[in-house]
């Protein structure tokens, strides 16, 4: 491969970004259309069926025909999709309000912020360990370049990963600050309080990872801690631990119920985001589903498996000679992202809001030590066995 | 204890456990019209799919005929009298080989009526029911007042109207 000069490889890195954005924006209104459906389904509704009148149109004429026939038409199940375009619409055309008393640069910058440090993240994320395939020979300028796998392989990509998304709650709390009103200042400060008290479990939680794996590089990582090169077999214990802790951390870092007490409906108005309205709003909403994908890539990555098929660092009972299974995929990826992103959906539709004091005891009482004890027990397994 | 209920989320795997089975359930058998029939808490697609009724649902009054195809009613007058916003009007009239009265006359004014089911409670005769129609929405005043010989809607027919509704089995 001849090496590339800068304008290839500013081309090459546009590219790869733009795929990316493509991908999260259109994951981020099919994850709002997910979450109609499947509390529906959880609670025993249909969902969304319908975005329009019943008896008019294309579609509704296609399902009278198929009702006619006896049968339960097929767009029944997805005729409640368009929904999401009229969201986003609904969202960029809506009025933009700033309220008089706020602060208005303050007010404008905050979702920005919140929305550059969950867009930020996946830039360190590697989709796939290497190359992804190389571009067509015959393009001009960029033919046979390599698409890789991550937008940029940092070698400390865990630590920029987790101190970009934690420039995230500067979002929330300068924009519940700046709209100088109280509810959202109150969901701001919860949101505070519970952001930075989850941020020590979670990155604890991580740390076993690191340990057992030897590497902050975010590819070195996933691979070595799915295909288990070099660790102990008893190394699926504290892998299977911080899973469970990696996920109830993720849960409270992306304001999820049951963690959600920043945009506690029935105290806070909407917490944090009361006073926003617009594409202001949208961000902020972006942002919330743009950090739940963050957090199922990283479960995925370095606990569940990541591009290989079985979870826990299991893959090695799978010889690399079996021809599908055996290899890293990027269709294992994306499949075990969505299965974890199901997850979060599934536990909004079954549990409640934990009052406060009882979020503080989780993350402080339970967590902390928890995650202690497992960083423990990684690191004898790492250097006895 | 307390600590190891804590640690161990039994609670939270079975709520979880609930919810996904309820999911696995709608999932299977949202998109098939032969096991949905067997959901009995589900949202009913109810302008494509007849909406499921109770048996005793309070529709429209229609009058009924025998095996022979005679009006049941012997205008005894009793839903007349017993009707709280008198919506029934009914004349009396003779008819060869007849024994009992014959209503010449049996009118319905749709508009005023509460659907109580006083009538048909009061009815000896159980010639008249409530049917399971309730779109019953129209645009002219004049098409709530029924009788028995109207052309769109009349007292034996269920009414035109609704096109989506059950007629009663």
């Amino acid at each position: 491969m001849p090496p590339m000069n800068l304008l290839q490889t500013i081309v090459m890195g546009l590219i790869q970004i733009v795929a990316v954005l493509i991908v999260v924006f259109i994951m981020v209104p099919l994850l709002t259309f997910a979450e109609r459906k499947v509390i529906g389904y959880a609670q025993v509704r249909l969902g969304a069926t319908r975005t329009a009148s019943g008896t008019r149109g294309f579609t509704a004429s296609l399902n009278r025909g198929m009702w006619a026939m006896g049968k339960v038409p097929v767009l029944s199940f997805f005729r409640g999709l368009p929904v999401f375009v009229a969201d986003a619409v609904k969202l960029i055309t809506k009025e933009d309000i700033i309220p008089a008393k706020a602060d208005r640069a303050v007010f404008t910058l905050s979702p920005i912020l919140s929305v550059v440090a969950a867009f930020g993240v996946f830039s360190a994320i590697a989709y796939y360990p290497g190359v992804m395939f190389y571009m067509p020979k015959s393009w001009p300028l960029i033919g046979g370049l390599p698409f890789n796998g991550a937008i940029a392989d940092v070698n400390v990509g865990l630590l920029f990963i987790l101190g970009l998304a934690s420039v995230g709650v500067y979002g929330i709390v300068l924009g519940a600050w700046a709209s100088n009103s109280k509810y959202p200042l109150l969901g701001g400060l919860r949101s505070a309080a519970q952001i930075v008290s989850y941020e020590v479990p979670l990155t604890l939680s991580l740390l076993p990872a690191v340990i057992l794996a030897g590497t902050l590089n975010f590819k070195d990582m996933s691979v070595i801690l799915s295909t288990g090169q070099g660790m102990s077999p008893l190394a699926v214990i504290p892998l299977f631990i911080g899973f469970f802790i990696y996920l109830t951390c993720g849960f409270a870092e992306t304001n999820r119920v049951p963690f959600d007490l920043p945009e506690a409906e029935t105290e806070l108005v909407a917490g944090f985001h009361t006073e926003y309205s617009g594409m202001k709003f949208g961000f902020f909403y972006l942002a919330e589903y743009a950090n739940m994908i963050v957090v199922s890539c990283l479960a995925t990555a370095f606990f569940f498996g990541g591009y290989y098929l079985l979870p826990f660092g299991l893959q090695r009972i799978i010889p690399a000679s079996v021809p599908f299974l055996g290899h890293p995929s990027f269709l294992f990826f994306m499949a075990k992202v969505s299965l974890l992103l199901f997850v979060f959906i599934w536990v909004r539709a079954t549990l409640p809001r934990y009052r406060y004091d009882q979020l503080m005891d989780v993350g402080w009482k339970y967590l902390i030590p928890l995650s202690l004890v497992n960083l423990f027990i990684a690191a004898v397994i790492r250097y006895a066995f | 204890m307390r600590l190891l209920k804590t640690l161990i989320p039994g609670d939270i795997a079975a709520g979880l456990a609930l919810t996904g089975k309820y999911f696995g359930k709608v999932f299977f058998s949202a998109n098939r019209k032969k096991v949905r029939a067997h959901l009995k808490h589900f949202t009913q697609e109810y302008p494509e799919i007849p909406v499921r009724l109770a048996p005793r649902f309070r529709g429209r009054l229609t009058l009924l005929k025998d095996e022979q195809g005679e009006i049941k009613c012997v205008c005894c007058l009793a839903c007349e009298k017993i009707c709280p916003t008198q919506v029934i009007t009914i004349e009396k009239g003779k008819m060869e080989g007849r024994k009992m009265p014959y209503p010449v006359r049996y009118d319905f004014e749709m508009e005023r009526c509460i659907f109580c089911e006083f009538c048909v409670e009061s009815c000896g005769f159980d010639s008249i029911i409530l049917n399971h129609q309730f779109e019953l929405a129209a645009y002219n005043r004049e098409d709530f007042s029924l009788g028995m010989k109207g052309l769109g809607q009349n007292m034996f027919a269920p009414s035109p109207v609704g096109k989506y509704s059950v007629a009663e089995d």
